[in-house]
């Protein structure tokens, strides 16, 4: 902003000391300043106007008049250079309404209307143009005209560009957060609702903290959907062992090498040991390890717990043992239960692939 | 004597828990929320164990590890988390943690764990053998260091019970060997893990930019 920092000079001033202002706002010598002055003057007396102009810029006042001055400078000087008297008007037109449109394009918002009154003056300074023009601005005008709808509008578009990407980027977050806050409250705000209820039991609490957690895991971690245990062995084992762990107030440790897609026998049998070591074994933790081999997928199911005489075993509970072991038969496997009193219980399981 | 225990953890709930549910059975000198504030901290108090998360808000476990190990080679890492990522786990390990257990771990097989990374043993915790015996899983290797990039049949058959849930006294016992042989051969898995250049190793370090 060269005019609005420039002040008249007192020191080193020949005339009002604008030359000398000019020449310390711009950091040259006066001298050349007062040489492009003169021969500014030499041109239909453009210089001596614009000095006026700026002279009466540079007081406070800033008045209308001066704009008036530096524009009637501009035209002395077009037409020093000869350019007919209806071209410097055209030109002088299309500036004018180029400036006043530019203005409000600034602070332009999609809501506030173009300046319609800029763009119109500056269309009739291009109708002029073209219309009184020699056969150079007739060629040139349509290019000029077609730069200076660019610069009006160009800041608009942009503007307009740039709101809607931002409009989009902010809706991208509000679905965002929609569907973290659905999540949520499907699932963490329930737990808490239950523990709240369930506050007197301490087991039932701790499974559904533990399930709660490992759901969320889940969804964080694996990107594995909640409650897809079709997926493949580990994950129904997962999702088996979450069962139990709710139902029976145990936690289960599980661990696993290798995976492959779920067989349904495996899985429900390594549920019904889960389930027995938890109700029976007096433990609080259950150890489950899935291995998938080449050659075979094994499950083992261990607790810590009383354990007991395979030779004495009460009739329910031969019956669970009986279920375990003849299911993975049927499927082509086979089922191994080690156990002694007060020595833990393990069932092996071990199903060719 | 008591061991010198730094926490590294972002949540100060469970930087709370964890040291009242240690008690009086290691001395806590210190605790850090992120790796910028663990790295000074390990540096000053040398501490003789620092449990430390997977995951921080700064960085991940192995960065802290690699910053402190040069200059302190005495402190042991035992890494905590909750993280099921094998890869994530796999890397802090081969940066240089002597072992991993779960967050849900008790407190006195916490404060045993510690004691016995602190003595410079490994400690796996069931899902950590699952991790490891899936990366070894048996397959054809072509070239490399055989004898790192493959385990033992005897070191395979340890990691199996460890991931079932057994005890180093178990194993022993179930294998007809000491407790000490278990712990080497627990201790040469891990330096294996760090070691080697199987593929799968490799492949999960280069995905996350570790080599």
């Amino acid at each position: 902003m060269p005019i609005r920092s420039f002040t008249r000079s007192t020191d080193g001033r020949a005339l009002a000391g604008v030359c000398a202002g000019i020449a310390q706002t711009l950091g040259v010598d006066v001298t050349l300043v007062r040489v492009v002055f003169a021969l500014l003057a030499l041109a239909g007396g453009a210089g001596i106007v614009l000095y006026l102009a700026l002279w009466a810029w540079s007081a406070s006042a800033r008045p209308w008049w001066a704009i008036l001055l530096l524009v009637f400078a501009g035209a002395l000087l077009l037409g020093a250079i000869g350019i007919s008297d209806r071209a410097v008007l055209g030109i002088m037109l299309v500036a004018a309404g180029l400036a006043v449109a530019w203005r409000q394009g600034r602070n332009l918002r999609i809501e506030a209307p173009l300046s319609y009154g800029g763009l119109a003056l500056a269309g009739l300074g291009a109708i002029v143009l073209l219309e009184g023009g020699g056969a150079a601005t007739r060629v040139l005008a349509p290019g000029a005209v077609a730069g200076a709808l660019l610069l009006v509008c160009g800041p608009w578009l942009w503007r307009l560009a740039v709101e809607r990407d931002e409009e989009r980027a902010a809706r991208i977050r509000t679905e965002e957060r929609a569907d973290v806050a659905t999540r949520v409250h499907d699932s963490v705000l329930q737990t808490l609702t239950l523990i709240q209820r369930h506050a007197a039991e301490p087991r039932r609490v701790a499974s559904l903290a533990r399930r709660q957690e490992r759901e969320l895991r889940g969804w964080l971690y694996a990107d594995q959907p909640i409650g897809d245990d079709s997926s493949s062995l580990v994950a129904a084992l997962s999702a088996a062992a979450a069962d139990v762990e709710e139902l029976h107030g145990v936690r289960i440790e599980l661990a696993s090498a290798g995976d492959a897609p779920p067989d349904t026998a495996l899985v429900l049998a390594a549920r019904e040991a889960m389930t027995n070591a938890a109700k029976f074994a007096g433990v609080e933790e259950i150890d489950v390890y899935a291995e998938v081999g080449r050659d075979e997928a094994a499950v083992f199911v261990r607790d810590r717990g009383v354990g007991f005489d395979p030779a004495a075993v009460p009739d329910d509970r031969r019956g669970i043992s009986h279920s375990i072991e003849d299911r993975l038969r049927r499927a082509g496997g086979t089922a191994i239960v080690t156990t002694r009193p007060g020595g833990g219980t393990e069932v092996e399981l071990r199903l060719p692939r | 004597m008591k061991r010198r225990v730094v926490l590294v953890d972002d949540h100060g709930l469970f930087l709370a828990g964890v040291r009242a549910e240690l008690g009086d059975a290691v001395e806590v000198v210190g605790d850090a929320r992120s790796v910028a504030e663990a790295v000074p901290l390990i540096k000053e108090v040398d501490p003789d164990v620092v449990l430390l998360d997977v995951h921080l808000p700064d960085g991940s476990g192995d960065a802290i590890i690699n910053a402190v190990a040069p200059e302190r080679p005495g402190v042991k890492f035992l890494a905590l988390s909750v993280s099921d990522a094998a890869e994530d786990v796999i890397a802090v390990i081969r940066a240089g943690a002597r072992g991993y257990v779960t967050k849900t771990i008790a407190a006195d097989e916490l404060a045993a764990a510690i004691e016995r990374v602190a003595q410079g043993d490994a400690v796996f915790s069931p899902r950590l053998a699952g991790f490891v015996l899936d990366a070894f899983r048996a397959g054809t290797e072509v070239g490399g260091d055989a004898e790192l990039n493959e385990l033992t049949p005897r070191e395979r058959e340890v990691l199996q019970l460890i991931a079932r849930g057994y005890m180093y006294k178990e194993i022993a016992s179930r294998l007809h060997l000491s407790v000490k042989t278990i712990e080497s051969h627990v201790s040469s898995v891990l330096r294996k893990l760090q070691l080697s250049t199987r593929h799968e190793l490799t492949r999960w370090a280069t995905e996350h930019r570790l080599v």
